[in-house]
């Protein structure tokens, strides 16, 4: 399988581009921006004002600085936003790979193993979920299985195996069953979330469309003839999934990463507006724009984080297209 | 021609069409009121918010009623101000005379028994009635007259003026809808209200509270029969409730009516709009007809637009609210009041009043209202002062370590807090940035954690808080602060934990005096107390901002929650649009 012919770039590209380049460094950067105001520090005297050399932007019902504010919904993208579809690729491309290359048969495990899956299950679904406790028990799993395919002897031999494919798309189904807002407002609804939780609920519901792109690719490409040689000169499963079959695989995720991105962007902006899990001192887009509720007079409140926005989102759509069009043309 | 006579109807069609009276109302339609929430459960006796208090007010009367119209409590049930006998110098005896009229829904007199059996009710161990339990343990006894079954005493501890209207102010309940075999009747009101929660409840007292609880009045209201002058019609949870006008109420056939005796409109239907700009926007499109509590910002914009002036009446008054800022004095970061003292100096309550309420409300030192006689004014308004908090952290024995936090080495913790309030206010989400942008500047981290309003109660009854920002709810009639801050309310409205015996001395002492001289002297004192202790920082008194259709009558607004005198409203008739002045 060869890269595309490739193809110049268009204007837009560039403008894109240009754009989230602008976003990166200004995120990266705003700790150290010498900026006039706090994000999220309110001017008492100064309370839904329209822009004025005071505060460039206009300040919000809340008395927060709306130029501040674009700065600090800007450091979020890159904080969260940006981690979170690194890691939603990363846990979606390893899932969908792994089911579309293994399938339901092909990935046998010892049976003494199963007893710490079922362990790490039976944890998971009855006990407080420790996220710390079950991954030691499938690391427990995980290497009694590498140690019992080394040391195989009589009933250790016995292995069963495990339906990948057929777990990975339930859990995709599941999670795809309930629409993404829906399910982030019931499992983000409460006292505020940290950044850690609000990153990994980001991540869980932005995977599964990456797992099934990944694994429809996965199965075009090992039915391909450098597969079938990969095969016949012996290397191992693992080996040949992970330096033959994978890179192929993710090959779309270069254009559909942007638009996960930009999903994501979305939601967690809406979540924002929606005030779910958010305090006020988490300052973004999203909740600078909901604030315009309080005062449905301040055009400035939803002016600027409202083409940020919009600019970003178009930026990723541009740079979506454009990816694909260079990866995927002819 | 004859095309000359059928444009002419046209014409004349037309322009009576165009020029026909705005939309009239007919006395049937029901008057929308805008609540905020749900009023969640409606048991009379266990009032969980504001709008089930306002709910409560509608279905059931108690002896005594606030008159809206003259910020004083008027005779509802009763015939007329009970009679005041001081007994010694800590008894009273309130003398009270039913009106003759007033009768439950089923003919039935409302009589002295009825008011014993719900004296009894409150304090039937079993009952989640802890807060009027508390509010009402001062009246100890009630003497029925034999010869008159309407004509009773109540014997009192204490001679406080605000006793005397406490001691009306509670929904009277039907005797026989809930005891119809008179099982308490034998019983003492001294011996319930002396009984230790642990002790196993007699047995007549544990049935009547499983039937009580069987009916479920909270959510069934109408399993609970009120001699109010309506009926609850509807309650969809969350969307609103309708309430009917009895066609054949009691208080009808007084005349002249009692102004706390009227309910003029046949159907109040409380709209629940938690959101302020959707209500603001449904009152311009005349789906809500009155808007109380309304915030500042929007109340001054619908002021300013001429179009709204048009279609709507506007009031303002002072009212007794107070937002407070918090201590939890249970906590060993807290518990010193040097500590509390400098936090407190980092609030800027004048520059939040300017901020959130344009300036209307009034600063104040303490619990008392600025225009009440005994507010303190020796004491100075609490500022901003941020290097008066260096110092007080220093002498409470915080130092500042090289990172630029703050550590006791005696309580071996580090100066670090969270705030709690309620989500759904703005103004709270400022105060709270504000404190925390002024702690930041000083190493002090404190976390903002936004909460729905029953999270809230339940996090600040458990203590699992730092600070707090609430608003309190006061009345002009009395200062009983003992729900607040007294040591016998520590897990109920008492959050902060704080009290001592002294204080709690001091606040019995308060709720209980009826010399008035004496009564300024102590609440001067518990003023400069608070100030000194500093378990909560009073920020300011808010104002009353309410629009109403100018179709309705003039509404009699009032500082007093719900800030308006429902009984009072009513479509004006004859004419669509009313002259406001």
């Amino acid at each position: 399988m060869k890269l595309a012919r490739r193809t110049p770039y268009h204007a837009n590209y560039w403008l894109a581009t240009s754009w989230l380049v602008l976003l990166l460094v200004v995120g990266l950067l705003a700790p150290w921006l010498l900026l006039p105001y706090p994000a999220a520090t309110p001017d008492l005297l100064h309370m839904a004002t329209p822009p004025s050399p005071l505060h460039y932007l206009g300040t919000d019902p809340l008395g927060r600085d709306v130029l501040a504010g674009l700065v600090a919904g800007a450091q979020r993208l890159v904080l969260l936003s940006l981690p979170a579809v690194g890691l939603a690729t990363l846990v979606g491309a390893i899932a969908g790979s792994a089911a579309g290359f293994w399938g339901n048969k092909q990935l046998r495990l010892p049976l003494a193993s199963a007893g710490w899956l079922l362990a790490a299950g039976w944890w998971l679904a009855t006990l407080p979920a420790r996220a710390a406790v079950v991954s030691i028990l499938l690391v427990i799993s995980i290497l009694f299985s590498w140690l019992s395919s080394r040391q195989a002897v009589g009933s250790s031999r016995r292995t069963f195996p495990l339906p990948l494919d057929s777990l990975v798309l339930g859990a995709t189904a599941l999670l795809g069953a309930v629409p993404r807002l829906i399910l982030l407002v019931a499992l983000a609804a409460g006292p505020p979330l940290s950044f850690v939780q609000l990153l990994s609920l980001l991540a869980l519901v932005a995977w599964p469309e990456t797992a099934r792109l990944v694994r429809a690719q996965m199965l075009r490409v090992r039915v391909q003839p450098f597969m079938e040689a990969a095969r016949a000169s012996g290397l191992p499963a693992w080996h040949i999934w992970l330096h033959h079959a994978l890179p192929h695989a993710c090959l779309p995720l270069f254009s559909f990463a942007p638009l996960t991105l930009a999903g994501l962007v979305g939601l967690e902006n809406t979540l924002a507006f929606l005030g779910i899990g958010q305090a006020p001192d988490q300052v973004s887009w999203g909740s600078m724009l909901t604030t315009v509720r309080q005062d449905p007079n301040a055009w400035w409140v939803v002016a600027a984080p409202g083409l940020a926005l919009l600019c970003t989102l178009l930026a990723l759509q541009h740079l979506a297209q454009a990816l694909n069009k260079r990866f995927n043309a002819g | 021609m004859r095309y000359y006579w059928l444009g002419s109807l046209l014409a004349s069609l037309t322009s009576a069409c165009s020029t026909a009276s705005p939309e009239r109302v007919q006395e049937t339609t029901p008057i929308h009121i805008r609540w905020a929430n749900d009023p969640v459960a409606l048991d009379p006796l266990a009032i969980p918010n504001q709008n089930a208090s306002d709910a409560a007010s509608l279905l059931h009367l108690g002896l005594l009623q606030v008159d809206y119209q003259a910020n004083v409590y008027a005779p509802a049930l009763a015939e007329r101000l009970p009679g005041v006998q001081l007994i010694g110098d800590s008894l009273m005896r309130l003398d009270y005379q039913l009106r003759p009229a007033a009768t439950w829904d089923d003919g039935r007199p409302v009589l002295a028994t009825d008011v014993d059996f719900t004296l009894k009710l409150i304090q039937c161990p079993g009952l989640p009635y802890e807060v009027a339990r508390t509010q009402f343990s001062f009246i100890r006894q009630l003497l029925p007259d034999p010869t008159n079954p309407r004509h009773f005493t109540l014997v009192c501890r204490g001679q406080g003026r605000e006793l005397i209207n406490t001691s009306g102010d509670f929904p009277i309940l039907p005797e026989n809808a809930l005891d119809a075999q008179h099982t308490l009747r034998p019983l003492p009101l001294a011996m319930l209200q002396g009984w230790h929660p642990d002790k196993a409840p007699p047995a007549v007292v544990a049935a009547l509270v499983s039937r009580y609880k069987q009916a479920n009045s909270a959510r069934y209201p109408s399993h609970l029969p009120g001699c109010g002058p309506y009926r609850l019609a509807e309650w969809v949870h969350n969307r609103h409730l309708l309430f009917q006008r009895k066609a054949h109420w009691w208080a009808d056939d007084l005349r002249p009516a009692p102004f706390v005796l009227q309910a003029r409109a046949q159907l109040l239907d409380y709209i629940i709009m938690p959101d302020d700009a959707a209500a603001v926007l449904a009152l311009r499109r005349r789906e809500l007809d009155v808007f109380p509590r309304m915030p500042a910002s929007l109340f001054q914009r619908l002021q300013t637009s001429a179009a709204a002036r048009k279609e709507l009446a506007f009031y303002t008054n002072p009212s007794y609210d107070l937002i407070s800022v918090g201590f939890n004095t249970r906590r060993a970061l807290l518990n010193n009041k040097l500590t509390r003292q400098a936090l407190g100096r980092l609030l800027d309550p004048a520059g939040l009043l300017t901020a959130t309420q344009l300036g209307q409300g009034s600063l104040t030192v303490g619990l008392v209202p600025p225009d009440s006689q005994f507010y303190n004014d020796s004491l100075p308004a609490l500022a901003y002062d941020p290097t008066q908090t260096l110092a007080l952290l220093h002498q409470a024995g915080w130092q500042k370590q090289s990172n630029g936090s703050w550590y006791h080495s005696i309580i071996a913790q580090p100066l670090a807090l969270t705030l709690r309030y309620r989500s759904d206010e703005s103004a709270f989400a400022t105060i709270a940035l504000q404190f925390q942008a002024a702690a930041a500047k000083l190493g002090i981290p404190v976390k903002v954690l936004p909460l729905e309003a029953s999270a809230l109660t339940v996090a600040l009854k458990a203590g699992d808080f730092d600070m707090y920002i609430r608003t309190i709810k006061g009345t002009p009639f009395g200062f009983n602060f003992s729900p607040l801050l007294h040591t016998n309310a520590i897990g109920m409205d008492n959050f902060t934990g704080f009290g001592r015996p002294a204080t709690d001395q001091l606040l019995e002492d308060i709720s209980i005096e009826g010399n008035l001289p004496r009564k300024r002297r102590l609440l001067r004192h518990f003023q400069v107390l608070i100030r000194e202790e500093m378990p909560l920082v009073p920020l300011f008194y808010l104002a009353n901002r309410l629009s109403a259709s100018r179709q309705l009558r003039p509404i009699i607004a009032s500082g007093l929650k719900p800030g308006y005198a429902s009984g009072a409203l009513s479509w004006a008739s004859g004419s669509a649009n009313v002259a406001i002045p």
